[in-house]
């Protein structure tokens, strides 16, 4: 296959150039026709394709039991290769006549380019590590109902309420921290972590020595959980707190836990942020020191999800259809609790992972498809009370 | 000007040639394709309520990091041509030994990103780094704007080294040695003989160096410093693209002031020359420093990434990760579309620069300018313009072969080529262009076998610059590539993002390899001469 892409990459590279290079000018002044047109070439009705198999249900179904996934798909992941190239792969594997193309890339700029491209899209799937990425492409109208099998399926706060894009794993919004560190602080040991959200902002013990990172699209859903749980006041406050804590603001999830884990004189040794980076960090060097652990009831613990939308625009409906239930399958979620020490969002399915059962965990109920303020606001929010980088 | 002097006549004369004539059509269609992406932007920013677009534009908060970035661009530069200029000096001036190994050395780390450079630069000397835990030392904090300026210099003064070095290698050296016999010493030849030749050089590099410090996202965000190209990301990542193109084209606006002011710095000055290698700086003792300086530059900025990256890979117990793995097509993959874009832009690059160096219309100055916005917008925003004019042009062929993007690795990186090919035109000496004509050469045998030896030393820099700039070029390739074509740098990135460094290892490795090879090839073709 590689192959053929090289081959193909040869012969028609420059000339495909070319050509385009002349017809960019011609579509410069065409241009005003094109724009705003909201293109909707509505192919079959994923809603409609009928299960190949048996259809899942919250009990979960087996792999087994559903039907064979034949034909080609075009994923857009706003998550990394290294956490859904496994899924995608074990499906290959299963089924000979099925291809995943997967095009990964930064999320929010997967939301845009999604956008951008609107009718015209070679994507089938969307998937993403924030509902407020799949509500963004859902607001845009860019998206289409899910079977009703796969909507009874997930539980009503972990999906839209009509099913125009789900939730396939979960995750909680954590406290990561560098064990070997605590000595340095004013804490006794890990037991003595606050479990309120708002002593991480309060606490002048934290001050100085915390982080988070306000770009993240999981942040902003914490920030939006917040205000439909204690008002905006008190979420402006609580941002004002804790921006009185100077903490250090980091852009990327990565670099966060890099500078917790590392543990230098400059670098924080509390970061808000999600639980897997620590799994990750431990995974590739057994003596990390990197920790997690929780706040209780409050939206520093907020549960959510990773997911998936499908476009207007799908080849095949029947596959799209059946490519989703197996995500929702026991083996699907599987998959995730193993290898990205994810939730499953199934009730049927069991949590097995190092991680405190979600159960245990206290998470508020939160109806992720619905917040009070919308992204933007709660982006606004945060500029607006000075947290920016 | 005087309109009636005798340069003012001859450039009219040029003008009404047919032949340039024809030159000056095809720079205007290139610089109009070069500048077409940005037709969305101001369609996007014409959606923005005037309210809102009032508040953005002149915030506190946008002044604010507007001077943010101007500092940041202005350090960046002045720190470039400090390394830069000697480094270019020493590489071809003087009696240092294996100078084509050292050049290699010199321009290299344009070929990594600097926020790759970044991270492993804090992992290695930062605290808590490598250095820290074996030796205790640690340097002061590398953060903020001085760090912003610190690391992206690091990564970015090869503008100046191969830009200088280009006006340096097609100057001729009789002049200095003319002004040597004249009892000047090394640095009064230099500054009133050699200087004022390779300016043009110095300028284009110097502007390069200040459009990516000015245009880089990466770097600053890591650094956590608050500057332009912050704001237009918080609005890309709240999906509010009319705000960002609004920003991106008050960027834009700034940096075309600057593009003037540097149109009169830059400007023409007859080089003149042939290519005499005359007498060169003897460096005696002076070589080991000026060896040993190089070399710390090299170990700094390349060896130390590569090292954190295989540190990472030796210690490491963790689990197979197969997306991240190493395969052969993605170094191969990197090869061909740099080599793609560094080819389109040299085409692109060689009318628009004879144009502009060989007349002084105002227009062909327009023309030349106008191929360096596309440097000053991040990419992801020239990006996103492709994305929508790509799927509106040729729907069925978006994201099925590299067109698209091979397009968009020329908006960006263009002017690093027009910049270097048009210093070397402005060296061409026109008694030379006379003498051929008189001998009834054609015009086209004239460009071949005159005008084009004579910048193939500018080309060659040129087209170096794009391949280096291409090779570790990530937000566009991630949008734009045929679906799943990785590269070496996607897999830096990937490897990153996981938090599995080991993984940067071999991809990064190869990319400095692979570069490096590739220079050695294209030094040679501009006959490059071992001294």
């Amino acid at each position: 296959m590689e192959h053929n892409e090289r081959e193909r990459g040869h012969t028609t590279g420059r000339r495909s150039f070319l050509a385009a290079a002349g017809v960019s000018v011609a579509g410069l002044t065409g241009l005003a026709g094109c724009l705003g047109g909201n293109g909707g070439g509505e192919a079959g009705a994923v809603a409609d394709a009928e299960p190949l198999g048996e259809p899942v249900t919250a009990s979960g179904v087996s792999w087994d039991d559903l039907g064979d996934l034949e034909g080609e798909l075009t994923i857009y992941s706003g998550r990394t290769a290294d956490q859904i190239d496994l899924i995608f792969d074990a499906l290959e594997e299963r089924y000979d006549d099925l291809t995943i193309s997967r095009d990964y890339d930064d999320n929010n700029t997967q939301v845009n380019s999604l956008i951008q491209e609107d009718a015209a899209t070679p994507a089938d799937v969307f998937y993403s590590q924030d509902p407020g990425a799949l509500e963004a492409v859902r607001a845009e109208d860019l998206v289409q109902a899910l079977p009703a099998d796969v909507i009874d399926a997930v539980p009503a706060s972990y999906r839209h309420p009509d099913g125009l894009w789900t939730g396939v794993s979960g995750r909680v919004r954590s406290i990561l921290y560098n064990e070997d560190r605590l000595g340095e602080t004013d804490f006794e040991d890990a037991d003595d972590l606050p479990t309120d959200i708002f002593a991480y902002a309060e606490d002048p013990r934290f001050e100085g020595i915390i982080s988070t990172r306000p770009n993240s699209g999981t942040f902003r859903g914490f920030i939006q959980a917040m205000v439909e749980f204690e008002g905006e006041e008190t979420t402006r406050r609580w941002v004002r707190d804790f921006m009185d804590q100077d903490p250090q603001l980091f852009s990327g999830g990565s670099d966060q836990a890099e500078a917790i884990n590392r543990g230098g004189d400059d670098d924080p040794i509390f970061a808000l942020g999600n639980s897997y980076y620590g799994a990750r960090l431990v995974n590739e060097d057994p003596d990390a020191p990197i920790r997690v652990t929780f706040t209780q009831g409050d939206a520093g613990a907020l549960f959510s999800v990773a997911g998936i939308a499908v476009t207007r625009t799908v080849d095949d409906p029947d596959l799209v259809a059946e490519f989703v239930r197996h995500l929702l399958a026991v083996d699907g979620q599987e998959v995730m609790m193993e290898d990205n020490g994810e939730f499953p969002v199934i009730e049927g399915v069991d949590y097995v992972g190092d991680l405190p059962n979600p159960a245990d965990l206290d998470s508020p109920e939160f109806d992720l498809s619905g917040f009070d303020m919308d992204l933007q606001d709660a982006s606004r929010l945060l500029e607006e009370e000075g947290m920016e980088v | 000007m005087d309109r009636w002097s005798l340069d003012a006549v001859q450039s009219r004369l040029r003008e009404a040639d047919p032949w340039m004539g024809v030159v000056a059509a095809v720079s205007a269609l290139f610089a109009l394709l070069i500048v077409s992406p940005m037709a969305w932007l101001l369609w996007q920013a014409a959606t923005v309520e005037v309210a809102r677009a009032t508040e953005l534009l002149f915030s506190s908060a946008t002044a604010r990091v507007t001077l943010n970035s101007l500092v940041l661009m202005a350090a960046v530069t002045a720190a470039s041509i400090l390394i830069g200029v000697p480094l270019a000096v020493l590489t071809t001036q003087t009696d240092l030994p294996y100078p084509r190994f050292w050049t290699i050395v010199a321009a290299l780390p344009l070929v990594i990103p600097s926020y790759i450079g970044a991270i492993a630069f804090v992992s290695m000397f930062g605290s808590g780094g490598q250095v820290d835990s074996v030796l205790g030392m640690t340097i002061p904090r590398i953060q903020g704007l001085s760090g912003s300026v610190f690391i992206i210099t690091l990564y970015t003064y090869p503008y100046v080294f191969l830009t200088t070095r280009a006006a340096l290698v097609s100057m001729d050296d009789s002049l200095i040695d003319a002004a040597r016999t004249l009892n000047h010493g090394p640095v009064a030849a230099f500054r009133r003989v050699t200087f004022p030749l390779i300016r043009p050089g110095i300028a284009a590099g110097a502007l390069l160096a200040a459009l990516y410090a000015i245009s880089d996202f990466g770097t600053p965000a890591f650094m956590q410093a608050n500057v332009f190209t912050n704001r237009i990301y918080r609005e890309f990542n709240n999906f509010s693209v009319e705000y960002a193109a609004l920003l991106a084209l008050q960027l834009i606006a700034i940096v075309a002031v600057i593009l003037v002011i540097e149109a009169g710095i830059g400007r023409d000055s007859d080089a003149g020359g042939g290519r005499e290698r005359g007498a060169t700086i003897r460096l005696g003792r002076w070589k080991w420093p000026a060896m040993g300086s190089i070399a710390s530059l090299g170990i700094v900025t390349l060896v130390v990434p590569v090292a954190i990256f295989v540190g990472w890979l030796i210690r490491s117990q963790g689990d197979r990760i197969p997306a991240l793995e190493f395969q052969p097509a993605v170094a191969f993959n990197s090869v061909y579309l740099a080599g793609l874009a560094a080819l389109v832009a040299c085409l692109f690059a060689v009318p628009l620069a004879y144009y502009s160096g060989r007349t002084n219309s105002l227009f062909s100055r327009v023309l030349e300018r106008a191929t360096y916005l596309g440097f000053a917008v991040p990419g992801v925003v020239i990006g996103l313009a492709l994305v929508f004019l790509g799927t509106r042009t040729l729907p069925s062929l978006y994201r099925q072969g590299v067109w698209l993007l091979v397009f968009g690795y020329v908006v960006r990186f263009l002017p690093q080529a027009v910049g270097t090919v048009r210093s070397s035109v402005l060296q061409i000496d026109d008694e030379t262009l006379e003498a051929a004509r008189s001998l009834d050469a054609g015009r086209l045998e004239i460009f071949r076998r005159i005008t084009l030896p004579l910048i193939a030393p500018g080309l060659v820099a040129g087209a170096v610059l794009v391949f280096l700039t291409t090779m570790k070029e990530l937000p566009m390739t991630l949008m734009l590539q045929p679906i799943g074509m990785d590269t070496l740098v996607i897999k830096v990135w990937q490897a990153h993002d996981a938090l599995a460094y080991r993984y940067a290892a071999i991809p990064a490795l190869f990319l400095i390899l692979i570069s490096g090879v590739t220079m050695v090839v294209l030094l040679r073709r501009e006959g490059y001469e071992m001294t």
